[in-house]
């Protein structure tokens, strides 16, 4: 067994190395200190759809809920125009501010999941990865087990058992995201838990809880971030998933929603607009929380970030 | 052999534990009266259901503790005895509609692995071949614009531009047509499934063979005057393939679920159409069976993985 997981460390390094470089084993190379302007326009663009979402009750925006019929004798949908940035829905309503307030409960699912998720699965990744031993193999295969399970299946069935309020749909991807982050989290754990600072500060006689919180917690938390940044996005389109299936929130719109009530064939046929505007928000907001994180993953250079 | 019996056995445990907390969800979480017997299990006033209720409750052994219930379902799971659809008669069992409906996923998954994997090997190797050219950096950006496409954006977009305005594709699936048509009408779909994980391979060997073409052997190869050809398919190729299987199959894990989505949007009768109908339905017995299933076909996968392996790379028994 020992040697299969030798195999499976090896494997995650190649699987999830920096693919966007040559590997270079050079110590005295240069390392890339700046983040790059890429990776600012992708924060920018994070930054805004944030506050859009947050500010959106009060952004002088029409109301997503409000049917309004243009007086022109058209019959909706209504194409893009000045009266509606991103064209209206089959009911007349403002695509524009739809898509601002599915931001709000994408966004939310997104965050709350990954917060979920750094919060157990960091902690028993943090806990396996410095006492070892047996409680390594007890959290090991809980997330083997965890990560055995299809995610959607899992989010089908307790979704479909429970309700679909916001607050089961954030937790249930909140707990698909325990395994894969205690894992990055469990090997970087691994990795300083025998660097000289902690075992000066065990030999100075810190006691396990502030070895933990004050040597390991801080450097295992910077690198993830990049993490959060990809599982964030994750969560977001597993919602969209959960949409198609028609397990996604019952009340309020999500972005996955959005494409879902434009994705049937006539409406699509007739008003491409309704589904793709969504799909392009979402695609932008996906893609920047990859990029950001990819960046930010080589800056850290952690090799085994694994969502 | 010794290796193979640990492995099964560690498989086997791996299957208890998902059976366990599925049925444990279905137990703990949800009225499982109610998940046997659907709407009916909530009408005790009519002497009909109170009699149905019963005649449950003794075939499911609803009063017994948890553990003796697990195990009697269990050993009927096993049996192939998925229970009864919440239809008026429980026809047709559900595993008649399991064997009705899965054959159309299990087609739409192989179609889009061997579409990914036929395009993803080519291009990796042609993009490593002249890495960090300009070709090769289009392709790589390509490739990453791909990957944060999620399947059910694309699968809305192609039915738009394929199936809508060119018409090349068929909207639905007709399940009583020729094979060629059914073919035709699982194309769209997994070609759909098989561009974002073709990307994901692309990325990953093209990463991979670039390190193993600055290896020595590679270099006493083209000094002996293998050709280019032999060198990208014969010496390079081949050390990748350990982490290409490997990504195979978390992708294959990865694309079950997607395959669930995208059958609901290009409307193909498969395992993902029939687990949506089923929870429009609350028809528990059918969405626990899909769900034990794709567990299932999941772990097998990660075993089969491993045998792959061990084939690859004798190593690993050892």
């Amino acid at each position: 067994m020992t040697n299969m997981s030798a195999h499976m460390e090896h494997d995650q390094e190649a699987l999830f190395a920096d693919i966007g470089h040559i590997p270079v084993h050079d110590a005295n190379a240069p390392v890339r200190r700046t983040l790059g302007i890429a990776f600012w326009i992708c924060v920018a663009w994070l930054v805004v759809i944030i506050l859009a979402a947050i500010l959106a009750p009060w952004l002088p925006i029409k109301d997503p809920d409000e049917n309004i019929i243009l007086r022109n004798g058209e019959r909706p949908p209504y194409p893009p125009s000045s009266d509606f940035w991103f064209g209206s829905d089959q009911d007349a309503r403002d695509m524009f501010s739809r898509v601002i307030w599915g931001a709000r409960t994408s966004l939310t699912i997104g965050f709350v999941a990954i917060a979920f998720g750094f919060l157990f699965g960091g902690t028993m990744g943090l806990l396996s990865g410095y006492f070892r031993g047996r409680t390594d193999g007890i959290v090991s295969f809980v997330f083997l087990v965890l990560l055995s399970f299809p995610a959607l299946i899992l989010a089908i069935l307790i979704t479909s058992l429970l309700d679909r309020s916001l607050t089961t749909i954030s937790l249930v991807l909140g707990v698909l995201a325990v395994a894969p982050v205690g894992r990055v989290a469990r090997a970087t754990t691994v990795s300083f838990a025998d660097r000289e600072f902690v075992m000066a500060s065990k030999a100075l006689g810190a006691k396990h809880p502030r070895i933990l919180v004050r040597e390991l917690l801080p450097n295992v938390v910077i690198p993830m971030s990049a993490l959060a940044l990809l599982g964030i996005g994750v969560a977001i389109v597993a919602e969209g998933g959960l949409a198609f299936l028609g397990l996604s929130v019952q009340e309020g719109s999500t972005w996955g929603k959005l494409i879902l009530f434009g994705s049937g064939s006539r409406v699509l046929r007739e008003a491409p607009w309704i589904s793709f505007i969504p799909i392009a928000v979402l695609f932008l907001t996906v893609l920047a929380l990859n990029f950001a994180g990819d960046r930010l993953r080589s800056h850290f250079d952690v090799k085994e970030s694994a969502l | 052999m010794r290796y193979w019996l640990t492995r099964l056995g560690a498989a086997i445990l791996l299957l208890l534990a998902v059976s366990m907390l599925t049925f444990g969800a279905m137990n703990i979480l949800g009225d499982p009266l109610f998940n046997i017997l659907g709407p009916v299990a909530r009408d005790t006033s009519n002497p009909r259901s109170v009699e149905l209720i019963e005649q449950a409750k003794a075939q499911y052994h609803l009063d017994d503790p948890l553990p003796i219930r697990y195990v009697l379902w269990l050993s009927d799971f096993v049996r192939g005895d998925f229970g009864v659809q919440f239809s008026e008669d429980g026809q047709p069992p559900v595993a008649d509609l399991i064997t009705e409906r899965a054959p159309r996923t299990l087609a739409l998954l192989i179609m889009a692995q061997v579409m990914a994997i036929a395009v993803a090997i080519p291009w990796a190797l042609w993009s490593a071949s002249r890495a960090n050219s300009t070709a090769d950096k289009v392709s790589t950006v390509g490739a990453f614009l791909v990957i944060a496409i999620p399947e059910f954006a694309l699968a809305v977009i192609f039915s738009y531009i394929f199936g809508i305005r060119l018409g090349w594709f068929p909207l639905t699936y007709t399940a009583d047509t020729s094979l060629g048509e059914r073919f035709h009408a699982l194309l769209l779909p997994a070609i759909t499934l098989a561009i974002p994980i073709c990307a994901v391979y692309q990325r990953l060997l093209r990463t991979d063979l670039i390190t193993t073409l600055q290896e020595d052997f590679i270099l006493t190869a083209r000094a002996k005057g293998v050709s280019r050809r032999s060198i990208l398919f014969r010496h390079a190729l081949r050390p990748s393939m350990f982490s290409f299987v490997t990504i195979v199959a978390i992708t294959s894990g990865a694309l079950i679920g997607g395959a669930l989505v995208v059958e609901n949007i290009f409307i193909i009768p498969g395992l993902g159409r029939a687990i949506v109908e089923a929870i429009l339905r609350e028809d528990f017995p059918v969405v626990l069976t899909i769900v034990m299933i794709v567990a299932l076909a999941f772990v097998l996968l990660n075993l089969i993985v491993d045998m792959i392996y061990s084939i690859i790379d004798p190593r690993v028994r050892r």
